[in-house]
């Protein structure tokens, strides 16, 4: 281990109130008034901090909000010109730097599958690429998968450093803080203590641990061609899909899930352009302008959702848009499946009802 | 109550357009003095009030919101304002669950010929919003959606036309 | 359970669907269930982990099914007749095509309570029950833990745990936890000064992450893809992040709910960031019964009060 720390539990507070002092710091913590509840928040003291707890929404706002603000627009009425009015825009923004503190490593590595879109396709999204080069990922390496994850899976594990900048490895009494990229390194200098040759033997052997558990079984990256196959047969759809209730959830929690759509939201004469979420599952999602949707039921909807990250998504851009961190699953109300979903694709006989 | 506030103060009014339009038009058509916070928006019937209007208008800060209509019988449309009358007694039950004050709506009927009653009902009613004062909705305005000098004027004069493609898109 | 599977297999003949609950991919999951094999009539479970409420599949179903002799066979616990009786009053669902099972329910589980009750950490290997006990096995050994301990809220208020409409009922009565509606939930929120109030539906209504789970697993959303809340003409809600355009969604699906609601508490059940949405809509059910004595999917004859009116009414 290179360049590592050692940051007991009592200075966990000290550590993220140090960092909050040059980047906003977002931290997995429990909600006031719901403590199971467990959230990214920013940083300020006092706030439940909750490293032990998986938490129910993914990092993915941090470089992606919920909604942010393009651009700010005012007219301004002016009889003199055909219009009627001047528009006058503004699309300043500033971008703090942020640090992601304490998420797991599939919530780090979910941004592999937005790297992918909006900094290595043909355009690249200058809000996403700011935002991303100016934060940094410290993941936890992860002790307590449940029934939902399948990391292992979809290519990664509870160790996978793929998208970390910094890897958190828990003892007994802190953490061992190693960096795994040079601005990870620039973290790392900035808290902890050095640690003893214990901490570091005893952070080795659980990341050696952990980087050998499979989390999920078999594997979902190679489905391609038998989603493909099955793209047609209504039955199968049908049998896994009557269930889903077609509500946006899953691409909410998902740390992967990227889609979103643009609107003025104006009032008066003032306003603003607005990226937000949005999700395949909706139907104004392909709703076209003649009335006509393409995808007309949940059948189509989720298929595209499974082929999007499991067949399309591959063959562009030679991996899955899945990180197996299982909240899809963990959450949905009805408890739809995925995995079980793909894991059918290519089975010839009629395993479904 | 401070001048400046008291200048501000809305109240939203949604008239049928048979009675109550009718009977504030009789009101204006007879001078009779009335306070100027109302502002009027004519639906044709109080039976197309959805009880959203009511708490969209509240949410988003307006002082008041007075609904009027034909008197109950007098519907033009028979039984309109039956069906409205259980609506807005229902929403009116429900504002104070979600937080907003009952008092900042009320609902009545007013008649094409009452000008005197219709003065009556628009003072007493500003009357009540005065006294309540300006309302804080629910949740907060959007940063723009109250501001509008909080945006620069960077668009530049002459560039009307101007598509919005600002140079990092 | 081997009378609801006895029951199935003798008259899976006249049936061209079984809608019920299967265990999903973890014990404490169970998760609904189409069944259109005889041979898949041994995945469906029913016990007090059966949530989901199973009506809101049938305006759907019943619109795509071929026009057969067959029937639709549906599982429905006490509070889900009422919403299929609600959806039966307002024309959405042919009772004729429906074959319904009722099931009279001791009450179902919140996991969250249930995650809180339980000692071991372990993941549960198998679940049964006995005498309201949840029997958990897992490596670490062998919980019980008693259902009254880790129900979900609707069912801590629940008065009716039997079916009020079915072909068939599998069970014996249970006897119900509340006599009268009881609001003791809403209460407690109007208790608060009005400012608190407000507070504390900004606070709560601030998680909301619009995924509209609420609305779709709502049996009485009959709108479906056709909803307001994303509509932008007529626009009602803006794409910001704010909690005012939360708090107008979850509006429009309370007040479309008025005089409607069957208090069946799916909407929270669903919700993932805990909001108790389900409040807004008992406080409509009890302003609906103070004032028409009415209570929705009760009688599958009534009208819904807002649906009508009555000239005579006076104080309004």
């Amino acid at each position: 281990m290179e360049k590592a720390v050692f940051l007991p539990d009592t200075e966990l507070h000290e550590a993220l109130a140090a960092l909050s002092a040059d980047a906003q710091v977002w931290v997995p913590a429990g909600d006031a008034s719901k403590p199971d509840l467990v959230r990214f928040q920013r940083y300020r003291p006092g706030l439940s901090v909750r490293l032990d707890a998986r938490s129910l929404v993914s990092a993915k706002e941090v470089l992606f909000p919920r909604s942010e603000a393009l651009l700010r627009f005012v007219k301004e009425k002016d009889l003199s010109v055909p219009a009627g009015h001047r528009l006058h825009v503004d699309d300043t923004r500033t971008v703090p730097p942020a640090v992601v503190f304490g998420c797991r490593p599939c919530d780090a590595r979910g941004f592999l599958t937005f790297d992918r879109v909006f900094l290595q396709g043909p355009y690249r999204d200058p809000y996403y690429a700011e935002r991303r080069e100016k934060t940094t990922f410290v993941s936890l390496v992860c002790r307590d998968a449940d029934g939902a994850c399948f990391c292992s899976a979809v290519g990664s594990g509870p160790a996978d450093p793929q998208g970390s900048d910094a890897q958190l490895i828990a003892l007994p009494d802190g953490y061992v803080l190693r960096a795994i990229t040079q601005r990870g390194a620039a973290l790392v200098e900035k808290i902890g203590r050095g640690p003893t040759a214990e901490q570091i033997q005893a952070a080795r052997d659980m990341l050696d641990q952990a980087g050998r558990e499979m989390v999920g079984e078999g594997s979902l990256t190679a489905m391609d061609a038998a989603f493909r196959a099955r793209f047609q047969d209504a039955a199968f759809w049908h049998g896994h899909i009557d269930k889903c209730l077609s509500c946006g959830l899953c691409t909410f929690v998902c740390p992967t899930c990227y889609c979103f759509t643009i609107t003025d939201e104006a009032r008066g004469l003032s306003g603003e352009r607005i990226r937000s979420w949005d999700a395949c599952m909706f139907p104004h999602f392909t709703l076209e302008a003649s009335g006509h949707n393409p995808r007309p039921s949940k059948v189509e909807r989720y298929r595209n959702r499974v082929g999007h990250k499991f067949s399309y998504f591959v063959s562009k851009y030679g991996q899955v848009a899945c990180c197996g961190c299982g909240r899809c699953i963990r959450h949905c109300p009805v408890s739809v499946d995925i995995r079980a979903v793909v894991r059918d694709l290519p089975v010839q006989e009629e395993v479904h009802a | 109550m401070d001048e400046k506030n008291d200048k501000q103060l809305r109240i939203v009014g949604f008239l049928c357009n048979w009675c109550s339009y009718g009977g504030a038009d009789t009101a204006g058509v007879c001078r009779f003095k009335q306070p100027p916070l109302l502002r009027i928006i004519r639906i044709p019937c109080t039976g197309r009030m959805d009880p959203l209007f009511v708490v969209k208008a509240l949410a988003q800060g307006a002082d008041g919101v007075l609904v009027s209509g034909c008197h109950p019988k007098d519907c033009h449309y028979a039984v309109g304002n039956f069906y409205a009358r259980r609506r807005l007694e229902l929403v009116k039950r429900f504002l104070p669950f979600v937080g907003l004050d009952p008092r900042r709506f009320h609902y009545t009927w007013v008649s094409a010929s009452e000008g005197q009653r219709w003065q009556q009902v628009v003072s007493e009613f500003s009357a009540v919003i005065q006294e309540l004062g300006p309302n804080p909705g629910f949740g907060q305005d959007a940063v723009t959606e109250n501001a509008p000098q909080a945006v620069s004027s960077q668009g530049g004069a002459g560039d009307t036309e101007r598509c919005i493609s600002p140079r990092s898109l | 359970m081997k009378t609801l599977h006895s029951h199935l297999e003798d008259h899976f003949e006249e049936l061209e669907l079984v809608i019920g609950w299967e265990i999903g991919f973890e014990p404490l999951r169970a998760t609904p269930a189409f069944v259109r094999r005889r041979e898949d009539l041994a995945r469906l479970v029913w016990n007090p982990l059966c949530a989901p409420n199973l009506s809101v599949y049938l305006p759907q179903i019943l619109k795509s099914a071929e026009k057969t002799e067959k029937k639709v066979a549906v599982c429905l616990k006490g509070c889900d007749t009422r919403s299929l009786t609600a959806l039966i009053q307002e024309g959405f669902v042919d009772r004729e095509r429906l074959h319904v099972i009722g099931l009279p329910c001791p009450g179902t589980v919140d996991p969250q309570a249930l995650a809180q009750a339980r000692k071991n950490r372990a993941p549960v290997t198998q679940v049964s029950f006995q005498d309201n006990l949840l029997i958990l096995h897992s490596y670490e050994g062998t919980e019980e833990i008693p259902l009254d301990s880790v129900l979900a809220r609707r069912c801590r208020r629940c008065r009716q745990p039997n079916p009020l409409l079915a072909d068939v009922v599998l069970g014996d009565p249970v006897p119900a936890r509340c006599d009268a509606p009881s609001f003791a939930h809403v209460e407690a929120v109007d208790s608060l000064p009005l400012e608190e109030r407000r507070a504390y539906w900004e606070r709560e209504l601030d998680r909301c992450l619009r995924c509209y789970a609420c609305r779709n697993a709502c049996p009485l959303c009959v709108c479906r893809d056709r909803c307001l809340a994303e509509s932008r003409t007529p626009k009602w809600t803006t794409q910001r992040d704010s909690v005012r355009d939360k708090f107008l969604f979850h509006m429009i699906h309370a007040l479309h709910l008025a005089g409607r609601c069957t208090e069946c508490g799916e909407c929270e059940r669903v919700c993932p960031v805990g909001i108790p949405v389900a409040l807004f809509k008992e406080k409509m059910a009890q302003i609906a019964l103070d004032l028409w004595d009415y209570q929705a999917g009760v009688d599958p004859a009534a009208t819904p009060p807002l649906q009508t009116f009555d000239p005579s009414e006076t104080g309004i």
